[in-house]
């Protein structure tokens, strides 16, 4: 039985990702190919912007997570950040780098807020403020949507170390709390995520679901480029399409190394500066101030949800009015056809993959309860399409599924979907069920339940929160995910995702508001409904695990 | 009831067995203690018994109720009531869930199974807590509840991991005194396993003593 599953699991996640790199590596072994990538104009800037924005917005998201968490677990409100952290998790990037877009262009949001009482301005300026040369607004937009991520994994790693303990001896030692923090807590919880950390710095540096909004566009990010490659009708590109999936592969992995000896560097600085003993003032003022920075983050979130919704409902809306003189619902239809198709679809495959990914996760988690080694093996295979650059397998697996002739099909959109969705499933999941004393299973039997029923009777409902935040998360994976669904459904499955991508990349700002505020609300309510219900069932039970 | 009787029974973790091979009548109404440093496998020869051994270890030996053989039946129809130094009750269950939870659903209506989970309660001064919280409960309650629980599943044969480690001075002797009571009452055969030599005197039954297992 644990055979069994383990078998299906890996095979629903190994499978995809060596045949997809094995057809990419057999494509690009093209000297022609390679030449094309190499010669193309301006490769060379595109390949250091993907650099220098991926890094930059990690290392920024890094910094701002480390002081959320520290200003939270030096705080009351730890347990809030997480439930702050959570919908900016769930937003999807596209949706997210759409919003932003809107919110901070020069007819954005936030120059209507401040015209033109404060800038004195009456019409849009032409300033460059996103898609500028640099990718700065890249950069702003990679770091407040990685900060989230970064921050739960930070808090899910407090568990592994004794933070309390920590904290008294240092505070004992004549610390000031944030210091404290800072010197004794804060290494070790840094190495608990570098897995997370390594995923966000690949994904920084290879998404296109942010540049194409927010990114620069001649030349656009070396992944942009590439995407354009594989999308064209230019059938001569196809191959260089394939090499530069290499390269992009090993320009990731560049990066990742780099930052890598970066982060051991950093942390020799920070033992010497530990070790001087330097207590610091009483950091209190000091904390206060800090903390706008966070608030900042979640405000540039909302501030684009509500820029979305804005653009995306009303046709009419001059600068430098703040909302939208009128909200008309039926403009949506004529400006966006294809919504409700697409909306549809999306919750359809959002379904298909809550159902796959949990239930396989569930599933493996209890024939592996006892077995903690498989546990972490299974943990680190399913983590690999989190660490690999989407597009050096996404092609590959397109051919597999040609081959298998399901292309296009919600069968192999929903197998690429539960691939994404299952490293987050799977560790909320099993880390949940791990949790669970395996003595009060052992008790049900003895009490004369059968296997089924000690599972149904008592370890459901005792994961039932977990399964009910799990479910949500992968829905959201499923949601945000812009090329595993065009690639997979070989163009033919259109979703809110690959409709706002196509419209933003073709500067319809307009569409791209109505598909990227569905993307981006589809989520959010399924948080909520999973977080009320959770709240809800056992609410008379205190001993029910969170 | 019938004695539960162990032959050469052992436990070996990588072909190493964790005790020396043992053999015991435990008697109807009789608590029979296992001793031994931890780490001995005391709570891994309880496991066994309830047939709950986790996978990396084996097991050896017989083990028999009466004339039928335990070790091949799974947990649930071995009918043996298994007590831990938790009390693990069922935190998304009632008092009254919990207690109804390992009740044969023979026969008897929905009214008789509620008036015995009453009665059962109040025999231990609880009446009244059927829709209580177990979270709620004081440690001494939950150990009464629990204990409840396994009697109320109408066992044939009672194991005790260390059941009252966890309680405070006072609470242990009393809950002691009272699972003893009941075990002679019912006439189970019990085995408890502990490192408390109080334990094993309030016992007042046959000891056995662990021996370090050898190479298998």
């Amino acid at each position: 039985m644990k055979a069994v599953a383990l078998t299906i699991l890996l095979a629903v996640s190994g499978i995809p990702i060596l045949a997809g790199v094995g057809i990419t590596l057999v494509e690009a072994a093209d000297p022609a190919a390679w030449s094309t990538l190499l010669h193309f104009p301006g490769i060379g800037r595109s390949v250091a912007l993907s650099v220098w924005t991926g890094a930059a917005g990690t290392v920024l998201a890094l910094v701002l997570a480390h002081l959320t968490v520290a200003l939270a677990g030096t705080s009351t409100w730890a347990r809030r950040v997480e439930a702050l952290a959570l919908p900016v998790i769930a937003l999807p990037h596209l949706a997210l780098g759409i919003g932003l877009a809107l919110l901070l262009s020069p007819s954005g949001l936030l120059l209507r807020a401040l015209s033109p009482w404060a800038t004195g301005l009456h019409r849009p300026p032409d300033w460059l403020l996103v898609q500028d040369p640099l990718g700065l607004s890249l950069v702003l937009g990679l770091a407040v949507k990685e900060a989230p991520f970064l921050i739960l994994m930070l808090v899910g790693a407090r568990a592994q170390v004794p933070v309390t303990r920590l904290m008294l001896q240092s505070r004992s030692l004549g610390y000031g709390r944030l210091k404290a923090w800072w010197v004794s807590v804060a290494p070790l919880l840094q190495r608990q995520i570098r897995l997370p950390l390594a995923a966000a710095i690949v994904f920084g540096v290879t998404n296109v679901e942010m540049a194409i909004p927010l990114g620069p566009v001649s030349p656009p990010p070396f992944a942009v480029v590439l995407w354009q490659w594989f999308t064209t009708s230019r059938l001569e590109l196809r191959g260089a399409a394939f090499a530069g999936s290499i390269l992009l592969v090993v320009v990731a992995i560049g990066t990742l190394a780099v930052a890598m000896s970066a982060l051991r560097l950093a942390r020799r600085v920070h033992s010497h500066y530990a070790a001087s003993g330097r207590r610091g003032r009483s950091s209190t003022s000091i904390a206060r101030t800090l903390a706008i920075l966070p608030g900042l983050v979640l405000a540039l979130a909302s501030g684009a949800v509500a820029a979305l919704v804005c653009r995306g409902l009303s046709p009419m809306w001059r600068f430098p009015a703040v909302l939208p003189e009128a909200i008309d619902a039926s403009l949506i239809e004529r400006s966006a056809p294809s919504l409700g198709a697409a909306l549809g679809t999306t919750l359809a495959l959002g379904g298909i993959t809550v159902v796959l990914a949990v239930g396989l996760s569930l599933w493996v988690a209890e024939s592996l309860s006892r077995d903690s080694l498989w546990r972490r093996r299974v943990g680190v295979v399913l983590f690999a399409p989190l660490l690999l650059p989407q597009m050096a397998f996404l092609f590959g697996f397109q051919w597999l599924v040609v081959r298998l002739g399901i292309d296009g099909t919600w069968w192999a959109v929903g197998w690429e979907h539960a691939l994404f969705a299952l490293p987050y499933a799977w560790g909320i999941v099993a880390g949940a069920r791990s949790a669970l004393d395996s003595r009060l299973v052992v008790t049900a039997r003895t009490l004369g339940a059968g296997l089924l029923r000690a599972w149904w009777a008592v370890v459901v409902p005792l994961l039932s929160r977990s399964v009910l935040l799990a479910g949500a998360i992968a829905f959201s994976v499923s949601v945000a995910l812009y090329l595993p669904t065009l690639f997979a459904g070989a163009g033919r499955v259109a979703t809110v995702a690959t409709e706002a991508a196509s419209a933003a990349s073709s500067g319809n700002l307009r569409v791209a508001a109505v598909h990227g505020a569905a993307q981006a609300i589809a989520p959010l309510i399924a948080l909520g409904v999973a977080m009320l219900t959770g709240q809800s069932l056992f609410r008379n039970r205190q001993g029910v695990p969170r | 009831m019938t004695a539960l009787r162990l032959k050469d029974v052992s436990v070996s973790l990588n072909g190493q067995m964790m005790f020396a091979p043992l053999t015991l009548s435990a008697e109807p109404g009789v608590v029979t203690s296992v001793i031994g440093p931890s780490g001995a496998g005391k709570s891994s020869l309880l496991a066994h018994l309830a047939g709950a051994l986790p996978e990396e270890l084996c097991a050896h030996g017989e083990v028999r109720l009466g004339e039928q053989r335990l070790d091949d039946l799974p947990p649930e129809e071995r009918r043996l009531g298994i007590l831990f130094q938790d009390d693990l009750l069922f935190p998304h269950l009632s008092v009254a869930g919990n207690l109804a939870f390992g009740m044969h659903r023979r026969s008897e209506g929905r009214s008789d199974r509620r008036r015995a989970i009453a009665e059962a309660l109040e025999s231990v001064g609880l009446a009244g807590f059927e829709a209580r919280d177990p979270a709620t409960l004081s440690g001494g309650q939950r150990s009464r509840v629990a204990l409840l629980r396994v009697l109320l599943s109408e066992p044939r044969a009672l194991l005790l991991d260390e059941p009252f480690g966890r309680l405070d001075t006072e609470t242990r002797a009393d809950t002691r005194r009272w699972v003893f009571d009941e075990v002679r009452r019912r006439c189970l055969p019990t085995v408890l396993v502990t490192h408390d030599q109080d334990d094993v005197t309030a016992a007042a039954g046959p000891v056995v003593k662990l021996q370090p297992g050898v190479k298998a």
